[in-house]
């Protein structure tokens, strides 16, 4: 499988999309693999990717489930497509994952000081978290403390979360057999301990592999870029950027906010096609604030490491950790999401 | 008597109405009965007040005399002040103070409410300097005593006013360095984490390769300028430093972007490391800035501020 890391530099040639690429949202990684396919040489193009925008289907989304999903920390892993799943087994799964989680814990594995064995596993469908009728239905899974009091049999606290899904992820669709289900993009909440467990459970039970998407300072860039470019009522944060900077022997940490409507002005200063963002505006919209800030420190933010980015829409750092603020964009987003994932399974 | 008295006087007897002058004059009780009977009430107001002003100065008034007679203006004429009203109450404090050799006295304060009794988990620390003007002060949490405790060092010290630098660090010694002008002598620091050899900023290979294809006078020159700027010196311990920026963009790679605005744009910036100087220090040497680097940045402990709020001019 030939390598291309999307953090090299690309030659700046223009091409224009053709309409199949436009329906269904021409991104890098669509064009990269139809031409693999096609075996033609392949000529690398700068990537566009549309502006993220309300999915078709979002009329379907249940509002309080997708509520508890905004304003939470989550950690990003790629999936690799699960073998032999059913949305049916449900129930199943849950009594299975149980008495896992109650082995493994018994097993004194998970070492986490007073916790309780009294959990409850629940898997649970999210409708409507999806780009495409072809995406799979996203799933929850949920891990809750149960009360010991026999009286109290409502449903306790929720201790961890993770849930499973995929946004117009047709290229992976595509290369796979029926028997698997394709959910590239997973996310947790909770003590690393429960991902753990979890992880292995379905690791052994469907034949996947997870592994954490970390995000490179060029994915972030494209996400303030494209989070800067989203039209919003106001603005419930100040645009954020923070580097890390490789001076020894002391670190040093450079943080960069910008009140948002102006980092929209600088945005639409250098916008240019409706609908899109392209590669070039990207790295112009970048150098503004490189610039900016160069007039003011004599340094060049650009010989330092972008390791989070933060806007009213999302924030995100390069390890891998995401929070979605803006409900109006949550598809974008994690479609942007599930292009990486999918980009690093394969 | 002083022409400024003199002055101040004339302007407040002339605000005084004629039908009230003489019940305000004899209140002030400056002025004899024999001078008050040579007061000719027919004259215009402006030859009055030139008479009654003269009577003042045989008499001496002084600036004490004149303000005593703004008072009893004022309390004939209340209404036209506007009034606020404080209500005080006598919160038990717990004060403690222990003195250093370095004429330091390092004064503990508990606070308390008129309903509670001090809270000695809380207590703000002040370090006072006896012999200088300057005094730190631990940010307490309960800020509502911020100005009485300015109120309380001011008045303790026999100063006037009190005013908050732009300067806060974790490091005492390194604030007092900067404060009192000493950093550029070599001082103790509990944790030196830059050994000598270190402080050379030479041709250090395991730095970074990639800087063996620059040129060497180039080197040279970025080191010296480096040198000069900071100094031979252990650099005063600072974490950060922020900067409220609200400047215009102006852009040197496309004049076209943000041209027609005029409004600044807001920024805020922080900087944070666990030895801010001597992070900024190597930023130069190993290419990550421009030697000299911004005398925003340089002048941290000349001008004694780590917050810094910067506008076009």
């Amino acid at each position: 499988m030939d390598s291309y890391d999307a953090s090299e530099s690309t030659p700046r040639q223009s091409t224009s999309l053709r309409p199949e690429d436009y329906f269904i949202g021409a991104t890098f990684l669509q064009k990269r693999l139809e031409s693999v396919r096609k075996q033609t040489s392949f000529i690398p193009t700068p990537p566009r990717r549309k502006i993220p925008h309300c999915s078709q289907l979002q009329e379907d989304v249940d509002p309080q489930k997708v509520a508890f999903l905004l304003h939470k920390q989550w950690t990003l892993y790629s999936l690799t497509p699960l073998y032999k799943f059913s949305y049916s087994n449900l129930k199943e799964y849950s009594r299975l994952l149980n008495a896992f989680i109650v082995a493994e814990k018994q097993k004194g594995l998970a070492v986490e000081v007073g916790e309780d064995f009294n959990v409850k596993v629940i898997f649970s469908t999210v409708l409507g978290i999806k780009g495409t009728q072809r995406d799979p239905e996203a799933f929850l899974v949920q891990i809750l403390s149960k009360s010991q009091l026999p009286s109290e049999n409502r449903e306790g606290k929720v201790l961890w979360t993770g849930w499973f899904c995929c946004i117009f992820g047709d290229s992976l669709l595509e290369t796979v057999s029926e028997d698997f289900t394709c959910l590239p993009l997973f996310l947790a909440n909770g003590a690393e301990s429960n991902t753990a467990i979890i992880g292995t459970w379905f690791q052994k039970t469907f034949d996947c592999y997870f592994s954490p998407l970390a995000i490179n300072a060029f994915n972030l860039s494209w996400m303030a870029a494209m989070w800067t470019a989203c039209k919003m009522d106001h603005y419930v944060a100040t645009t954020e950027f923070l580097w890390s900077v490789p001076c020894s022997p002391q670190s040093l940490d450079i943080s960069y906010a910008i009140h948002p409507e102006d980092a929209k002005a600088i945005w639409d200063s250098v916008h240019k096609t409706p609908g899109e963002v392209t590669q070039e505006e990207v790295d112009l919209f970048m150098d503004c604030l490189y610039s900016h800030f160069h007039r003011h420190f004599k340094i060049h933010l650009s010989a330092t490491r972008l390791v989070r980015v933060s806007t009213s829409v999302a924030s995100a750092h390069t390890d891998g950790k995401i929070k979605i603020l803006c409900h109006k964009y949550l598809i974008g987003v994690l479609a942007h999401l599930t292009e990486l994932a999918i980009f690093q399974i394969e | 008597m002083d022409e400024t008295v003199a002055e101040f006087i004339k302007r407040t007897i002339l605000k005084i109405p004629m039908n009230e002058l003489i019940t305000i004059l004899k209140a002030w009780d400056f002025l004899s009965e024999n001078q008050l009977q040579t007061i000719n009430f027919r004259q215009r107001k402006e030859s009055l007040v030139q008479h009654l002003v003269r009577l003042c100065e045989e008499k001496h008034a002084s600036l004490n005399d004149a303000a005593l007679l703004d008072i009893i203006y004022t309390q004939f004429h209340q209404h036209q002040k506007i009034w606020d009203v404080f209500q005080m109450s006598k919160g038990p404090v717990t004060v403690s103070f222990r003195e250093t050799e370095e004429n330091a006295v390092w004064i503990r304060i508990a606070w308390g409410t008129q309903y509670t009794k001090p809270n000695q988990y809380k207590p703000t620390y002040v370090v006072y300097y006896s012999q200088t003007p300057y005094a730190f002060t631990s940010s307490s949490r309960l800020r509502r005593n911020a100005p009485l405790l300015g109120q309380a060092l001011t008045v303790a010290s026999k100063h006037h006013q009190i005013v908050k630098m732009d300067l806060r660090s974790r490091y005492l010694d390194s604030l007092k360095a900067i404060v009192f002008k000493q950093y550029n002598q070599i001082f103790e620091t509990h944790n030196s984490t830059t050994p000598l050899q270190e402080r050379n900023l030479g041709l250090d290979i395991n730095m970074d390769s990639r800087i063996i294809h620059e040129n060497i006078a180039e080197k040279e020159r970025v080191q010296q300028i480096t040198q000069e700027t900071f100094g031979d010196y252990p650099q005063p311990r600072l974490e950060f430093a922020q900067y409220k920026l609200e400047t215009k963009f102006k852009s040197d790679l496309n004049g076209s972007i943000l041209a027609e605005r005029e409004e600044p744009l807001r920024c805020l910036i922080k900087f944070s490391s666990p030895h801010l100087l001597e992070a900024l220090k190597s930023l130069a040497p190993a290419g990550i800035a421009d030697a000299p680097l911004s005398p925003l940045l340089t002048c941290i402990p000349n001008k004694r501020m780590n917050y810094f709020k910067i506008r076009d001019k």
